[in-house]
């Protein structure tokens, strides 16, 4: 019997309707105890509002709960008939056959280059210490702007591929023109190389993955020639930041429970997430070309989160997208502060809210529109509870202004007016325990398995850890809703977000960066909680756990961001992670290779201005020239280059901006003008100060 | 690059010269010594053997014509003799990426002693390891077709094609003409 006819349709059936049939009870339960609250005196407009909000945001979060509850139940008892680990469908489909490669695809775009290749590096070591490295090929693929960046990746690539020797293994192309941003590079390497590789794994630039993980996600998808994408979540890691290592910590302790629960109802019809994923290229290529929406953006034009619609588009044309929750080995690093996390959503969200329009777009699987729409809620849940405040709060002022009257008619006995105080606190407490019992599930789970528990630095220290992030939760959860609420506003108002670059590696936040980011919600904190104990008293006290969170988000922001509060809560065994507790072999590769990290490949080529050094210095500028197109450059664009020279000999090199600069190295014959035209200048150029020959002279040639 | 670029390289001080003379090599030589030592020729003699030869392709380019400047046409013989070298060294004619590649190996420092083979020091040939040298950044095409799939919104365009159904229906515009609908690539 082979494992398809297990995954069969009657196991799915049955999990998806548990977990459904749960998260509609829950949301029902929660709503009627809402509703009996209100139901005195006839339900009033507002009243209505706040019911249809509460059912929406109960539907999110209590499918979030039984998600890591199920999560749990599934890690205690170590039970899952169905897991893509165990599957082997090879008789049920037409296996392919014949040696194949996997391609390790590494798109970049202006990111720390000497991260991208140690981490590379790192994950390439690991493969060969498994032995099975024969079958894989690294291929970065720039998307990178900056001219300095650019070349560094270029001298870094040379160096690894001279270092790996033949036959060659590592590749490296830089795109002329980045349309469609990421999904634009990967679909770039589809149709220029997919016929090369059978899979592809996609990274990010902060992506590492170990050997064994790489090799078994490789075995899975031969296993199972019906699948095209397997996805491993990634676990955060290698940040020392107090607020990194929290979220480090929550993600990798409750991180396997809500994996582990979206793979029990999710199966075949799982999700993309951008990276650390493998895909087989053939199918992708057929189905997962993008296009753009019609309309403007930010709601038309290009899809910015690619993931979602070629897992959907993947499962739309009957392949199979499987969650392998059980594989380790899968890591990313994390934004270190609340402000860089919160630039890192103002992304997403756009992405994210442009999958409106695909929820009910013909021909997705039904689990696929679920997808998008927790794609969706998972930014908009954030107005919509800021909106539940709002009118709570209003409701709760003209509840204040009615005067209870005790006496009706004739009566001699008062009529004391009906209170559902019960009722509206078991709705709290509900809606609390939701937000809350995973959070002890985990305990219960790392109670439950020791030796996970030392992992996390033993249950008494575990324990602490999740109730000073739980605290810390409380304190933040407000000013993300309001950065959150802000973002999906400023979409809503067609603001494009655009697409900078990703703030990686560890840096503190400032008292002026903080002053000047949270100063609105600390005035929001400071003048709602004036008018609330002013005039509603009584709601003021219900409300001080979110006052309390805006009120203290420039402390909290700073204090959050300081690496030596992590390091110190890292000595006192808070917020200890498996992967801190016993380092993984590849992220200490990593570290390994960033000390080392040192001389690129041209010697003279180190420091100052890198795009510079590959017009000047002759061993950078062979290198860069030989990477070029072979392309002569139309009477347009050689007049724009003539135009950017003059620029150069009178104004300098501070003159120029990045692309500009791009422009003048992305010719071979430009370049060569260039070349020869400031080696023929009157103060020569010389190792150890190449940099400075135009920046300070202005004019190159007198 | 067409000479627009190469007149752009001028601040305009300098003048055509036709001068030939061992005064104004003189002028040039030093620079393009310091051009042979940045590409790593280090030793004195090859350095020298190959002075003799750009000095003989500069002297011929102005006889052929007058320079716009007389240095930056020394740095770019020089560089020309490189790439004839390799050309003859490699036994190749006009594949550009092939020099391209092999220029980057030798200048990189991957192939050892190759300054001698260049200044003609060393009879032995280098070819192969000029070839080893070389790393191609990019694999050879195996092409795959990946169209952009089609994505049906539901509802795009709805209210027009509403009021282009009501306009059908009012008789004030032809059956035969369909609302404008468009398509999503």
């Amino acid at each position: 019997m082979t494992s398809e006819s297990r995954i069969g349709i009657m196991g799915h059936h049955y999990r998806r309707i548990l977990f459904f049939l749960l998260v509609l009870l829950t949301t029902l339960g929660a709503m009627s105890l809402l509703s009996v609250a209100f139901q005195d005196g006839g339900t009033r407009p507002h009243e209505l509002v706040m019911l249809g909000l509460y059912a929406i945001l109960t539907l999110w979060i209590s499918a979030s709960f039984w998600t890591a509850t199920i999560g749990f139940a599934m890690l205690v008892t170590g039970r899952d008939h169905y897991a893509i680990a165990n599957a082997d469908t090879r008789a049920a489909g037409a296996a392919p056959s014949g040696p194949f490669k996997t391609a390790l695809v590494m798109p970049v775009y202006n990111e720390d280059p000497v991260r991208v290749f140690a981490g590379l590096r790192a994950m390439w070591q690991s493969l060969v210490e498994t032995g099975q490295q024969d079958g894989f090929e690294v291929f970065v693929v720039s998307d990178t702007r900056d001219p300095d960046i650019w070349v560094e990746e270029e001298l870094l690539w040379r160096r690894w591929a001279k270092e790996m020797g033949h036959p060659a293994r590592v590749f490296y192309r830089n795109r002329v023109e980045n349309t469609s941003r990421k999904s634009g590079n990967i679909a770039d390497f589809c149709r220029r190389w997919g016929g090369r590789y059978r899979y592809m794994i996609v990274l990010d630039a902060d992506s590492i993955m170990a050997g064994e993980t790489l090799v078994e996600m490789v075995a899975r998808m031969e296993r199972n020639p019906k699948v095209a994408l397997i996805q491993v979540p990634p676990v955060p890691v290698n940040r020392s930041s107090l607020f990194s290592r929290m979220l480090q910590f929550a993600g990798s302790l409750y991180g396997r429970m809500f994996t582990a629960g979206l793979s029990y109802w999710q199966l075949g019809t799982s999700n993309f997430w951008g990276h650390n994923a493998i895909i087989r290229v053939k199918p992708f290529a057929d189905h997962c070309g993008l296009p753009k929406l019609p309309g403007r953006e930010p709601f038309g034009g290009e899809i910015l989160s690619h993931d979602f619609v070629e897992a959907a588009l993947l499962r739309r044309a009957g392949w199979r997208v499987w969650l392998a929750y059980d594989l380790g080995g899968s890591y990313e690093e994390i934004p270190p502060t609340l402000i860089d996390y919160a630039k890192r959503d103002r992304r997403w969200c756009q992405g994210n809210l442009q999958h409106s329009r695909l929820v009910f777009a013909r021909g997705f699987k039904p689990l696929s529109r679920i997808h998008f729409a927790m794609g969706v809620m998972s930014y908009m849940a954030s107005p919509l509870w800021l909106i539940f405040l709002v009118v709570t709060g209003v409701a709760a002022y003209f509840q204040s202004l009615v005067e209870p009257v005790y006496f009706f008619g004739n009566n001699i006995l008062p009529v004391w007016p009906e209170t559902y105080t019960v009722e509206m606190t078991t709705v709290l407490w509900v809606t609390l325990t939701m937000l809350f019992l995973p959070k002890i599930l985990a305990l219960v789970l790392l109670a439950a398995k020791p030796a996970l528990s030392r992992q996390f630095g033993g249950l008494v220290r575990a324990t602490l850890s999740v109730l000073t992030e739980s605290l810390f939760s409380v304190l933040l959860a407000p000013v993300l809703m309001l950065f959150q609420s802000k973002f999906v506003l400023a979409i809503l108002l067609r603001q494009n977000v655009g697409w900078p670059a990703q703030q990686r590696g560890d840096h503190q936040t400032g008292f002026a960066e903080a002053f000047g980011t949270h100063l609105s919600h600390t005035l929001i904190a400071v003048v709602v909680g004036f008018l609330s104990y002013q005039y509603v008293p009584s709601f003021f006290w219900w409300f001080t756990p979110v006052l309390a969170g805006l009120a203290l988000s420039i402390p909290v922001s700073m204090i959050t961001s300081r690496v030596w509060l992590g390091q110190l809560a890292r000595r006192a065994g808070i917020f200890l992670t498996p992967e801190e507790t016993a380092q993984p072999r590849v992220l200490h590769l990593l570290e390994q290779n960033l000390e080392r990290a040192g001389t690129p490949l041209c010697t003279t080529a180190t420091g100052g201005d890198l795009w510079y050094r590959a017009v000047v210095d002759p061993c950078a500028y062979a290198l860069h020239a030989s990477m070029l197109p072979d392309e002569t450059p139309n009477r347009r664009r050689r007049h724009y280059l003539e135009g950017l020279i003059f620029q150069l000999q009178d104004e300098g090199l501070g003159s120029l901006k990045p692309n500009e600069k791009r422009a003048l190295v992305s010719h071979r014959d430009g370049l060569f003008e260039l070349h020869t035209l400031l080696w023929a200048a009157a103060q020569p150029p010389s190792p150890g100060q190449i940099a400075g020959v135009a920046a300070s002279s202005g004019a190159i040639h007198q | 690059m067409d000479s627009g670029i190469a007149m752009a390289g001028q601040s305009g001080a300098t003048v055509a010269v036709a001068d030939r003379s061992p005064a104004a090599w003189a002028r040039v030589s030093e620079r393009v010594a310091l051009y042979l030592r940045a590409l790593g020729i280090e030793d004195p003699l090859h350095r020298e053997r190959l002075l003799v030869r750009v000095q003989q392709r500069w002297e011929a380019r102005v006889s052929a014509m007058p320079l716009e400047d007389p240095v930056e046409a020394g740095i770019e013989e020089a560089y020309a003799l490189l790439d004839a070298w390799l050309c003859t060294e490699l036994d190749i004619t006009g594949e550009i990426d092939t020099l391209f590649t092999a220029r980057a190996a030798v200048l990189s420092g991957a192939v050892p002693n190759w300054t001698a083979r260049f200044a003609g020091v060393s009879g032995e040939s280098i070819a192969a390891q000029v070839r080893a040298a070389g790393v191609q950044p990019e694999p050879e095409p195996a092409p795959l077709d990946m169209e952009p799939s089609t994505i049906n919104l539901c509802c795009h365009d709805l209210g027009r094609r509403i009021t282009g159904a009501l306009r059908v229906l009012a008789g004030s515009e032809p059956a035969a003409a369909p609302p404008r609908k468009e398509q999503p690539r």
